[in-house]
């Protein structure tokens, strides 16, 4: 009946149209380049595509290709996996420590914070990759300073295939500002007595640190592992502009990201560049799920601990 | 705490000296780069701890105009498409954050989840298609492609924080402007926005920086000197110096690129600090 169906959409309307309207830009944006864009890439994974030609199915011979064949992307699996097996543990490290010695009242808090956070605010800039090939350089500071303490001349560290992937780690550690924040942000919610009664037992501060501050603070340090991991796969401009924009010396700065885009903008094998982007959601996902499954076993929160 | 007076001013004094060494390590490599920027070249080398001797500023000069087009193009532009995306991203992050927080309409729970999930999904997924999309349209080589995405709400990050903060103005508040006859778009415009200055300063604040200092972006759709932005134009400057022979106009440039964030930072880091806190932002 026409006039049911007319009540009902108008009644529909009535309670859903203005939230619609209201979510109109967001769902433009969400089918036009987020949905839409996402299956696209996974439907070109599966072809052949150079951008002048309409793409052509390959079926799984990107993917093939990519697990058997394709030497560089093993490389810049591995540059990346190492980078961000000694980026990221050390980065929050770093970051924690200068968080605990920065909790109690210290005179100047307000500069320290401020003074260790800039390099993360600054880190994503092109000027500071830029800064980091001269520092790292054959005659650059980080050898001059060698020179003048030890009298020890250094190799050019970013043009050296053994070293220059260490000083990307050296950056991303100088930029362990956010996390610092982040943790001090979890240090203030650690109730006081615990630790004031804790010394009462006699405990010692390398004890209250591993009895009380490390396990109250594991939800804030597992979302930091997984933040700066995920980050960490995602990592471009460093590499690009360390190494001029080729991942080398000898492929030794190929980060995933570097090689992708080398893949689809400079060898328009977009097909190509388009599994590999499948398989980094993929890695991302197995990596995500991994730190959740096993969160279980390391994180207490609170409001589950009785 | 019953410990001895000299050893707590020795536990003081300690403190102090990490603290210290620890922010000597993290400025001086920015300190050194606007050093060497006042000098000439020759003594970047020969001379690298040394403060500068006298206050040079030829390098910003040459620096300025050294590639064919000049600086004051590349900023233009930059400011462009960063003032564009911040006005972008708080208008459509804002509506579409009052939509989830305030109104209720059908399927809102799947959307929501949708819109939670696109924040773990890794930008290469959507890079190829999107280019392929804007290739087609033919904004390739315009600012299009980094300025219209913002008016749509994908950065969900922004939509999530303003949700956040939505949900914790009262809703008695807009529940009398019902009563009064207030639509959405009045409560929107009149109660919601007016209260939330924080949020969106803190989201204006680091959509600014964020898209000034993006590098893919421009990097894919500029390819047009004229259309370059300071980032990219620093990497040109790289190329067209066969690597290093500008080094002293090289670091003049890429010390001003960091200007604009850096004084956004001394303006806001109030903001910036407690924005990471609240929502845990990265970068």
């Amino acid at each position: 009946m026409p006039s049911t169906l007319a009540a009902r959409l108008a009644k529909e309307w009535r309670q859903s149209g203005p939230g619609y309207m209201f979510l109109l830009p967001w769902l433009v944006g969400f089918f036009g380049l987020t949905l839409g864009p996402t299956l696209a890439s996974l439907y070109l994974s599966f072809t052949d595509y150079d951008l002048l030609t309409s793409p052509s199915w390959a079926g799984l011979d990107n993917y093939e290709y990519a697990f058997t064949r394709d030497r560089r992307l093993g490389n810049a699996l591995e540059v990346t996996f190492t980078y961000v097996l000694f980026s990221v543990p050390l980065k929050l490290a770093v970051a924690l420590l200068l968080a605990m010695v920065l909790d109690r009242s210290v005179r100047g808090v307000a500069f320290y914070r401020a003074t260790y956070y800039l390099p993360s605010l600054l880190g994503a800039s092109v000027a500071i990759a830029v800064l980091w090939r001269q520092i790292f350089g054959a005659e650059g500071l980080f050898n001059q300073l060698l020179l003048v303490l030890f009298g020890w001349q250094g190799p050019a560290w970013v043009t050296h295939p053994d070293y220059a992937l260490s000083t990307l780690v050296v950056l991303a550690i100088w930029q362990f500002g956010s996390p610092m924040i982040i943790f001090l942000a979890g240090l203030r919610q650690i109730p006081q007595d615990l630790y004031e009664a804790a010394s009462m037992d006699g405990a010692s501060g390398w004890r209250q640190f591993w009895r009380i501050t490390l396990p109250l603070l594991a939800p804030v340090i597992f979302f930091n592992l997984v933040l700066q991991t995920i980050e960490g796969f995602k990592a471009f401009t460093q590499a690009f502009i360390v190494s001029g924009g080729t991942g080398g010396p000898i492929d030794s700065t190929l980060f995933y990201s570097l090689y992708l885009y080398e893949e689809a903008f400079a060898n328009f094998r977009m097909g190509y560049a388009s599994a590999l982007a499948w398989l980094l959601l993929v890695i991302i996902a197995i990596f995500t799920a991994i730190a959740f499954w096993s969160s279980k076993y390391w994180v207490y929160y609170e409001d589950e601990a009785r | 705490m019953n410990e001895s007076a000299p050893k707590k001013i020795r536990r003081e004094l300690l403190r102090h000296i990490l603290l210290f060494s620890a922010a000597v390590v993290m400025l001086y490599p920015l300190l050194w780069m606007i050093a060497s920027s006042l000098k000439p070249d020759e003594l970047i080398f020969s001379d690298p701890m040394a403060l500068p001797k006298s206050f040079d500023l030829s390098n910003y000069v040459e620096g300025w105009t050294a590639l064919r087009v000049s600086f004051t193009t590349f900023y233009k532009n930059s400011f462009i498409i960063a003032i564009f995306a911040v006005i972008g991203n708080l208008m459509a992050c804002s509506i579409t954050a009052y939509a989830f927080a305030r109104l209720e309409f059908r399927f809102k729970r799947i959307w929501f989840a949708l819109m939670l999930g696109t924040l773990m999904l890794p930008y290469h997924v959507t890079l190829v298609p999107q280019y392929v999309l804007f290739l087609k349209i033919g904004w390739v080589n315009s600012f299009l492609p980094l300025i219209i995405p913002k008016f749509l709400a994908v950065d969900a990050f922004f939509v999530f924080l303003m949700v956040q903060f939505f949900r914790g103005i009262p809703r008695e508040i807009d529940e009398a402007a019902i009563m009064d006859g207030c639509g959405p778009w009045r409560i929107y415009w009149k109660i919601m926005l007016p209260l939330s200055t924080p949020v969106m300063a803190t989201a204006a604040i680091f959509s600014f920086i964020w898209t000034y200092d993006d590098f893919l972006g421009p990097l894919i759709y500029l390819n047009d000197m004229r259309s370059y932005t300071v980032p990219l134009a620093l990497r040109a400057f790289i190329d067209s110096s066969g690597g290093e022979s500008l080094y002293g106009e090289l670091f003049a440039m890429s010390a001003l690129s960091l200007l604009p964030v850096f004084i956004v930072f001394l303006a806001f880091q109030r903001l910036i600090i407690r924005g990471v806190a609240l929502g845990a932002l990265k970068r």
